[in-house]
C-alpha cells in the first residue's frame, strides 16, 4: 500500500478541513479525487507530503507515517513524490533544464547523471527545444509539462497532481491529462485533484468525492451535476 | 554529498547574481559601518601604542644611604630581585650616576665640579618591573615593601601620573570591546535584516525546494553564505576604503596603520556578525515545513 489514511481528521480552529478519512491508494493505482473548492483536496494532499499533519488519525505513505516520522525524514519522504500545481510554481529565475533538475540537484545526483535524466525527460516530454528557455517565454501548456517533468524526474512513486489543469484552455487540459494517464501506464501511482473529473475517462481511474472535508460515496454524490 | 553542498554553494552564488544590485548595496552599508569602526581601531592603535610605551617605561628607582657598602647595596638588590613582579635589578654606583649625570645633562655638569670632590650622588638600584606588575596598586605595594627595607634613604615611581596611565589603558581597552560589540550587534542586524528580505524574495524556491526533498541545511546553506560573505567582503572593504583614508592622511598626522592581528579581528568580527545575522533572518524568514 502506498498512501493510507486512518481515520484521519484536520481541524483548523475546530472548523473540520477533512474529518474521518479513511483511504488506501495501491502501486500503480489512478485516484481521482474530485470536490467543489474548500471540499479538502488541496488538504489532503499537503497530509500526502506531509506539510500538514492530521488533528487525529494517522497518514502512512510509502512507509512513513505521520504520527512517527522525524523532520529530518521529510526530505526522504518527499524525494519519493512527485508534486505538480495548478500554478505550476516554476522558479522564474531558472532555464527549463534547471527547474527540472532542480530535484535532483536537492538530492546530491552527480551533474553528469542530472544531464543525462533530465535530457532524456526533456525529449520524451517533447520539450527539448525549450530546455534553455525561461518560464515567462513558455505557454500555460509548457509551463505544466515541465512542471510535470520536474515532478518525474526523480522516478517518484506517486505523482500528485493537485489542479494541474484549473489554469488551462480545455485543449491544452487534454493534453495534460493524457500525459497523466501515460505517466499512470508507466507504473507510477497518480493523485489527481480536480473539480471536473469529467476530464479523465471512467475505466482508466477510481474516483472519489470529497465535500466539507468527507469523503462521499460517489453513488450517492449529488454534487457531479453541478459540474 | 559533495555534489549536494556544490549545489548548495552554487544556489548561494545563483542568489547573489539575481540580485547583485541589492547584494552590493548592502555590501556597502556594512563596508561604511566597519569603517566607522576601523577608524576608531587606527585611533585607539596608536593612542594605546602610546600608552604602552609609557607603561613600559614604569619602574622603581630606589635610593640608597650614603653609608651603605657596595656589597650590601649588591644584597639588597639581590633581595629585591627575589621578589614577585619584578623582573630585573640594576644596581647604580654613585661613580655610575654621576657618569650618567654627566651625559644626560652635560650643560648642568659644572654644578659637580662647583660641589667639590667630596660630593657623590647617591648609589640607587633600578627595578623594572613584569608587565603585570606595571599598575599603580601593584607598583605603590612593592614600593612601600622595599622603602621598609634596612639602607634604603628614598624610593621614586611616578606615582602621580600611574593611576591615571592605568584607568586611560584600561577604558581605551574597554571602549574597544564596547565599539566591538555595539558594531558586531548592529551589523548582524543589518545582515538578518537582508537575509529577511533575501528569503522573503526567493520564498517561492525554498518552498519548491522542501516540497522536492531538499534537506533543511540545503536550503539554509545559500543564505548563511551570502550572510558570512556580505560580513567578511563589508570587512574587508571597510579596510580598503580605511587605507586610503589612513594614505591620503599620513602627510599631516603621524599615525601607524592597524597589525596584522587586528586586521584579522575585524574580518572575524565581520564574519561572525554575518554569520549571525544570517542565522536571525533565516530563524524569522525561513516557514516551517510543517505548519
Amino acid at each position: 500500500m502506498l498512501v493510507t489514511f486512518g481515520n484521519v481528521s484536520r481541524y483548523y480552529n475546530d472548523w473540520p478541513a477533512l474529518e474521518n478519512i479513511n483511504l488506501q491508494v495501491h502501486q500503480g493505482e489512478f485516484l481521482v479525487v474530485s470536490g467543489p473548492s474548500g471540499a479538502g483536496k488541496t488538504t489532503l494532499f499537503r497530509h500526502i507530503w506531509m506539510g500538514d499533519l492530521p488533528s487525529t488519525g494517522a497518514v502512512e505513505v510509502a512507509g512513513y507515517r505521520s504520527d512517527r516520522i522525524r523532520k529530518s525524514d521529510l526530505p526522504f519522504l518527499r524525494r519519493k513524490l512527485g508534486i505538480v500545481f495548478q500554478d505550476f510554481r516554476l522558479l522564474p529565475e531558472r532555464t527549463v533544464f534547471d527547474n527540472v533538475a532542480l530535484p535532483l540537484q536537492v538530492a546530491g545526483t552527480s551533474p553528469k547523471a542530472i544531464r543525462r535524466r533530465v535530457f532524456s525527460l526533456l525529449a520524451e516530454m517533447e520539450l527539448n527545444h525549450r530546455r534553455g528557455s525561461y518560464p515567462h517565454e513558455l505557454s500555460g501548456g509548457e509551463q505544466q509539462r515541465v512542471a510535470i517533468a520536474r515532478a518525474m524526474v526523480s522516478h517518484p512513486v506517486i505523482l500528485l497532481a493537485d489542479e494541474p489543469t484549473g489554469n488551462l484552455d480545455p485543449e491544452v487540459s487534454q493534453i495534460v491529462i493524457d500525459l497523466l494517464i501515460e505517466i499512470n501506464r508507466s507504473g507510477t501511482a497518480i493523485i489527481l485533484a480536480t473539480h471536473d473529473p469529467r476530464q479523465v475517462p471512467a475505466g482508466v481511474a477510481r474516483f472519489l468525492y470529497l465535500d466539507r472535508g468527507h469523503l462521499v460515496n460517489p453513488n450517492l454524490w449529488d454534487g457531479y451535476r453541478q459540474l | 554529498m559533495i555534489h549536494l553542498l556544490s549545489n548548495a554553494i552554487q544556489e548561494g552564488l545563483l542568489n547573489i547574481r539575481v540580485k547583485l544590485g541589492s547584494f552590493l548595496i548592502t555590501l556597502l552599508m556594512v563596508s561604511l559601518s566597519f569603517m566607522v569602526f576601523d577608524i576608531f581601531l587606527i585611533i585607539s592603535w596608536n593612542l594605546g601604542t602610546v600608552l604602552k610605551n609609557e607603561q613600559e617605561n614604569v619602574g622603581i628607582e630606589v635610593f640608597l644611604s650614603d653609608n651603605l657598602t657596595e656589597v650590601e647595596a649588591v644584597n639588597l638588590a639581590d633581595i629585591i630581585s627575589g621578589m614577585e613582579g619584578v623582573r630585573a635589578v640594576y644596581y647604580v654606583s654613585p661613580q655610575e650616576a654621576e657618569a650618567v649625570f654627566r651625559a644626560d645633562l652635560p650643560e648642568q655638569a659644572d654644578l659637580l665640579t662647583l660641589l667639590g670632590p667630596q660630593f657623590h650622588l647617591p648609589p640607587s638600584i633600578q627595578i623594572s618591573l613584569h608587565p603585570d606588575y606595571r599598575t599603580s596598586e601593584k607598583v605603590g605595594g612593592l614600593a612601600r615593601t622595599v622603602s621598609g627595607m634596612d639602607g634604603v634613604e628614598d624610593i621614586v615611581y611616578g606615582k602621580e601620573y600611574l593611576p591615571g596611565l592605568t584607568k586611560a589603558v584600561d577604558i581605551l581597552e574597554s571602549l574597544v570591546i564596547l565599539a566591538g560589540l555595539v558594531l558586531a550587534v548592529s551589523l548582524s542586524l543589518i545582515v538578518a535584516n537582508t537575509v529577511r528580505l533575501a528569503v522573503a524574495r526567493r520564498a517561492l524556491a525554498v518552498q519548491i525546494m522542501s516540497i522536492v526533498g531538499a534537506p533543511g541545511w540545503f536550503v539554509k546553506i545559500p543564505f548563511l553564505g551570502e550572510g558570512l560573505l556580505t560580513g567578511v567582503a563589508g570587512a574587508a572593504g571597510s579596510l580598503l576604503f580605511t587605507v586610503a583614508v589612513s594614505w591620503m592622511l599620513s602627510s599631516s598626522i603621524h599615525h601607524e596603520f592597524l597589525p596584522g592581528k587586528w586586521i584579522m579581528l575585524v574580518l572575524i568580527l565581520g564574519a561572525s556578525s554575518g554569520a549571525a545575522g544570517s542565522w536571525i533572518g533565516m530563524k524569522s524568514g525561513i516557514p516551517k515545513p510543517r505548519s
